[in-house]
């Protein structure tokens, strides 16, 4: 390994720049809030306030990044102290990095650009301005949880995208199932981030640090080490599990597909869903320095990246098949960082980034016109929608990891980590990169060729629907939404370039207190042999879905009791919702719980109540109304309470 | 001086409402509105005028009062950092209590009446410094509340209002041994005094003295499995009253165990501290279970309430500063957080005119602005970060992590739990499509500026308590470093 060559400075720009691109998106939140709260007209411009804040951000975080890269990716962190409680000092602070203005300009860009298209595809939405509000909060803490210097503020954002990503999943709350996958949403990551918790619990109590660079160092120089060190290291992964819906929490990513379609753009797809990813990122030494910690992460992003792209391939609703996708290709990284390729999923997270956010904007588009996301509704859409289309297939193209886009070069380099580390590992990771390209050319020849299939009628008396047009004939999307669209497509053909001299990997390694450099770049053989797979997988979808020379209902015969497992999305929700949820723990546990609070414990009050009320009845006769006999009573009483007294401590 | 006023000034008022003749009927709510603010404004004032550098009790009045031979029950009055949040809580949910009970037809005068004289005992047990007079405030709540849940309350509420009588009185029954038996051991009557004493075991081991006092809070708090009166009497009570029990009564319960049994008999309560850390984090998923199986919407914030107490416990296990400060701070932000769900619960219950969830759906349609109100104390309830809640639960948790590790890992599991059963609520009550149902349909949405600011002021503080805790923080910290000089960690 190749020692550093340039010595990286501190960057120069000041703290309240850096503040400012949190505060820009958080004064659109409230300015939207109120207007929503108070039904102010200025609602209609909700949209445009939301533009121009998050624009705002974007500049700033593009004067963040150069001035990164003139540091040649070094450090700068401001702290200070938010409050005390004995010991406990909680800090407050920015850092900014390599990695942090990398994400920083993923998370403006993308959010810029969903912003944009928002304005056309939630146009005429009852909920406008509250959809821009979500937007304008989830923006902030997206930014707060790439800049925050510490454990304790990346929690705190963590969970605030958390709960932006409910609100913007149960957008259209009188959904029910709108409502059940939000809910489903929360509890589901936060039984991941009970890891997250204990993992910063732990750190505090053995080592009075939050900050992320102490946190680091801690780990680099030995000050926590053996058992300790990796259980910290899987609480933070235990965190991440949930946020980035890796086996076996993924199963809430698919279900917030209700949302509207920009959001699974930018939360589920972009940003929040790569926060696990994040996570680990900045916390990496301590996972480096744990090789139980760094098996169990490679172990389960494999798993993930398998399972889910089994899944993707059965599934007919457009967004769930981008949805199992994203679960897929964020296993990859996870895949990644487990084989100590720290530039390869932060690459292939910047790349995805992109691809998937322009997927996902595409199916939205399809939806604009064809008021459906069920593929079997679709088909032939190519020559109707032809920006959307071109723009679909260069996405498609670019995660399939066809030379030279984007996705080829980053996913090239997770599977050359998979390779130096676990050969197993890198063979699932091959056998994933044909699936991809099968499902998505699957999607894209049933939405785009073919016969149309009509779409779906509009419900004229259902006040809640916005839609324009008619989905007999479906158009193209109104320019807000088509330019998004092709600006995407620029970084899902060219982004992959980003590190052809490891120009992308120098710069955010400097992030980590680490001496040398991973052993980055595309490996020959792998290179040639996931292109040659994907060129296959798409040859298949084009022999089962265009050509049908295969029919896919002779497939689905053929391999039936496959098929009916990945239907049934392998049981899970099976097992978590109607087993777990319902049976064992509502029907049974909570149950027993209540019957003993009411029967038991109240019973027991009751019952000494009811005691008591008898006795009295049979002692009315006492209460003969004379003070004597009271009096009588009362000093028996105290004799009583002496003598017992007397009879515990013997004189 | 000013604690006097402040003490007495909402009996004042409850005196003058009582005085005016029945004519003047409608104006109870005013007078009653002037007499709540005006505590708000001179507890304010008394708040920003602590100093924050000193550790001890501040504002202090001493008049002997009743000489009963070798010591005398004194007049004594005084707050400190730990108590000084909680004033100010009782100020802030008194104006509350007032406004959301503008829309009160029967009885007005002496409803007010009742609210402000609980005011004054609430405030009157957060001041004293002297076991005696504690005491007699904290009994003087008794009546007025009895009142209110048995007279305005709703369902079964004579039921609901004696065994809340009961059990309070059983509870204190046993303090008031506990703080006898203190008294003539160091013969004294005085707080300050007390905690400065080292008691040893006399006509009684000290562990017994610490329970009768434990037990007395552990009702009021209330502890698992002293708890049972609670779902009963915030099913039964008018909303305000509810608010009242849940907001204030459950903080005086943790006060308490701090002021008296912590502070007073802390060897004591380092060698029982396990039982707070059990009963805190068993108590908290125990009743967390039970909140997933109520179908009563008042009963259902009830046990959540019941089951965020058990932080108290949990924070004051440790017996460390950050604990400490971390329980006092929960002290402040389960009242203001749950006393908020009560709120939003009592408006949606009035307006729909039913406690059952299963008869709710869909409101957030019919009543938006109630939806979101609703929506966001359930979410400082569960905790979310940048509300007053978190702050107190993280502070807690790694305060407590180093000596209890598996009760804070319980207890995060109740993290998951409450997310679990508020989204749940949320989901039934607020979401999904509008049921046409004889009791909810055509509800109309109706606005009352009373509601509103009541409600708008309280999430303001959450707010600000989530985001700016320094601001409590500061005062409570000096003020715990003192009692954890005696505590010795």
């Amino acid at each position: 390994m190749p020692f550093l060559a340039v010595t990286p400075s501190a960057p120069t720009i000041s703290e309240g720049v850096i503040w400012a691109i949190i505060i820009c998106p958080l004064a659109g939140f409230a300015l939207c809030t109120l207007a929503v709260l108070l039904r102010s007209q200025l609602q209609r411009f909700a949209g445009y306030l939301a533009v121009a804040t998050v624009g705002a951000a974007f500049v700033l975080a593009m004067v963040v990044l150069f001035n990164v890269i003139d540091a040649h990716g070094g450090i700068a962190v401001h702290s200070h102290t938010w409050y005390s409680a004995g010991p406990l000092k909680v800090p407050l602070g920015v850092r900014v990095d390599g990695l942090a203005a990398i994400m920083l300009s993923i998370v403006t860009s993308v959010s810029l650009l969903v912003q944009v298209y928002s304005l056309g595809y939630m146009h005429g939405d009852r909920g406008y301005g509250r959809y821009f509000a979500y937007m304008c909060l989830f923006t902030t803490s997206m930014l707060g949880l790439v800049l925050a210097d510490n454990i304790f503020m990346i929690f705190i954002f963590w969970e605030l995208v958390g709960l932006c990503s409910y609100l913007l999943i149960g957008f259209w709350f009188h959904r029910p199932s709108a409502a059940a996958a939000a809910k489903k949403a929360f509890v589901i990551t936060r039984l991941g981030d009970l890891g997250f918790m204990a993992a910063i619990f732990l750190i505090w109590t053995r080592t009075g640090e939050l900050g992320v660079a102490q946190i680091q160092a801690a780990a680099t120089n030995g000050a926590i080490s053996g058992t300790l060190l990796t259980l910290f290291a899987l609480g933070i992964f235990a965190g991440a599990v949930g946020k980035s819906a890796q086996f076996p929490l993924h199963v809430w990513l698919p279900d917030a597909m209700e949302g509207p379609t920009p959001i699974s753009a930018l939360i589920h797809a972009a940003t929040m869903v790569a926060a696990g990813v994040y996570l680990v990122a900045r916390f990496y030494p301590v996972f480096e320095a744990s090789t139980d910690a760094m098996q169990v992460v490679m172990w389960i992003g494999a798993a993930t990246a398998l399972i889910a792209a089994t899944i993707a391939l059965v599934q007919t609703d457009i967004k769930r098949v981008l949805a199992y996708s994203t679960i897929s290709q964020l296993g990859y990284m996870v895949l990644a960082l487990g084989g100590f390729g720290y530039v390869a999923a932060i690459f292939h997270l910047f790349t995805h980034a992109f691809f998937k956010a322009l997927l996902f904007l595409g199916s939205g588009s399809v939806n604009h016109s064809t008021n459906t996301f069920d593929m079997r509704k679709m088909g032939g859409l190519w020559k109707r929608m032809p920006i959307t289309f071109w723009t679909f297939v260069i996405a498609s193209l670019s995660i399939s990891g066809i030379f030279p886009l984007a996705g080829f070069w980053s996913k090239d380099e997770v599977l050359h980590a998979a390779w130096d580390s676990n050969h197993a590992v890198w063979v699932i990771g091959i056998v994933v990169a044909f699936m991809t390209a099968l499902y998505m050319f699957r999607a894209v020849f049933l939405t785009f060729f073919g016969e149309y299939k009509g779409g779906q009628a509009v419900d004229h008396d259902d006040p809640d629907s916005h839609f324009e047009g008619d989905p007999a004939h479906p158009h193209e999307a109104p320019w807000t939404m088509a330019l998004p669209l092709i600006i995407l497509a620029i970084p899902a053909v060219l982004a992959g370039f980003a590190n052809i001299n490891n120009t992308f990997g120098d710069f955010i390694i400097h992030a980590l207190p680490r001496k040398f450099e991973e052993d980055q770049g595309v490996q020959m053989m792998t290179a040639v042999i996931s292109v040659v797979l994907a060129l296959l997988g798409i040859a298949v979808a084009y022999v089962v879905y265009y050509k049908k020379w295969i029919t896919s209902e002779s497939l689905h015969s053929a391999f039936l009791p496959f098929a009916i497992v990945l239907e049934r999305k392998y049981f899970l929700d099976d097992l978590y919702e109607s087993l777990f949820s319902k049976r064992i723990f509502q029907g049974g546990w909570n149950r027993l719980c209540d019957l003993t609070d009411r029967y038991v414990v109240d019973g027991l009050v009751n019952g000494v109540g009811l005691v008591t009320d008898q006795l009295s009845t049979r002692i009315r006769v006492a209460a003969t109304g004379q003070l004597q006999t009271y009096g009588a009573m009362f000093a028996l009483g105290v004799i009583v309470v002496v003598a017992i007294i007397f009879a515990v401590n013997p004189v | 001086m000013a604690l006097t006023v402040l003490v007495f000034l909402p009996a004042v008022v409850a005196a003058i409402i009582l005085l005016t003749p029945k004519a003047y009927e409608s104006y109870a709510r005013w007078t009653a509105l002037a007499g709540a603010v005006a505590v708000f404004g001179l507890a304010l004032g008394i708040f920003f005028s602590l100093d924050l550098s000193k550790g001890g009790y501040q504002f202090t009045v001493t008049k002997d009062w009743v000489d009963i031979g070798s010591f005398n029950l004194q007049y004594h009055l005084g707050v400190d950092g730990i108590s000084m949040p909680l004033v100010m809580l009782t100020a802030v949910l008194t104006v509350a209590a007032v406004l959301v009970s503008f829309g009160i037809k029967e009885r007005q005068r002496a409803y007010f009446a009742c609210l402000l004289t609980l005011t004054t005992s609430v405030l009157g047990v957060f001041c004293a410094l002297d076991t005696m007079l504690f005491f007699l405030f904290w009994e003087l709540e008794l009546f007025p509340m009895f009142l209110l849940i048995a007279v305005w309350g709703s369902g079964r509420r004579e039921y609901a209002a004696t065994k809340f009588i009961i059990y309070t009185f059983a509870g204190s029954a046993f303090m008031l041994v506990g703080i006898l038996i203190l008294a003539f051991n160091a013969n004294t009557f005085d707080i300050a005094v007390l905690q400065n004493t080292t008691f040893h075991d006399t006509v009684l081991p000290l562990r017994w003295v610490f329970l009768f006092l434990l037990i007395g809070f552990a009702v009021k708090l209330p502890m698992v499995p002293f708890h049972t009166w609670a779902p009963d009497a915030y099913s039964s009570a008018p909303t305000a009253v509810s608010v009242l029990l849940a907001g204030i009564f459950e903080v005086m319960g943790g006060y308490g165990i701090i002021r008296l049994c912590v502070s007073i008999l802390p060897g004591v309560a380092q060698d029982y501290s396990i039982w707070f850390a059990a009963i805190g984090a068993g108590g908290l998923l125990y009743c967390a279970f039970i909140t997933f199986r109520q179908t009563d919407i008042k009963k259902l914030v009830a046990y959540l309430s019941v089951s965020q107490m058990g932080l108290v416990l949990l924070g004051i296990s440790a017996l460390g500063q950050t604990g400490l400060v971390g329980a006092t701070y929960q002290l402040v932000a389960h009242g203001i957080i749950t006393a908020m769900l009560f709120v939003m619960v009592g408006l949606l219950v009035e307006r729909t005119g039913t406690k059952e969830i299963a008869k709710m759906g869909g409101l957030a349609r019919q009543m938006p602005l109630l939806a979101c109100g609703l929506g966001f104390a359930g979410f400082a309830s569960l905790g979310l970060p940048s509300l007053a809640g978190f702050i107190a639960e993280f502070t807690v948790f790694l305060g407590s992590f180093q000596r209890y590790e598996w009760a804070v890992l319980m207890a995060i599991f109740g993290a998951v739990l409450s997310a679990g059963y508020i989204l749940w609520m949320l989901q039934r009550v607020i979401f999904g499509p509008i049921r046409h149902d004889a009791e909810t349909d055509a509800l109309p949405d109706q606005r009352h500026w009373w509601e509103h600011s009541a409600v708008a002021g309280m999430a303001a503080i959450i707010i600000l308590l989530g985001v700016y805790p320094a601001l409590l923080t500061d005062m409570i910290g000096p003020a715990v470093s003192t009692i954890m000089t005696r505590v010795g960690s």
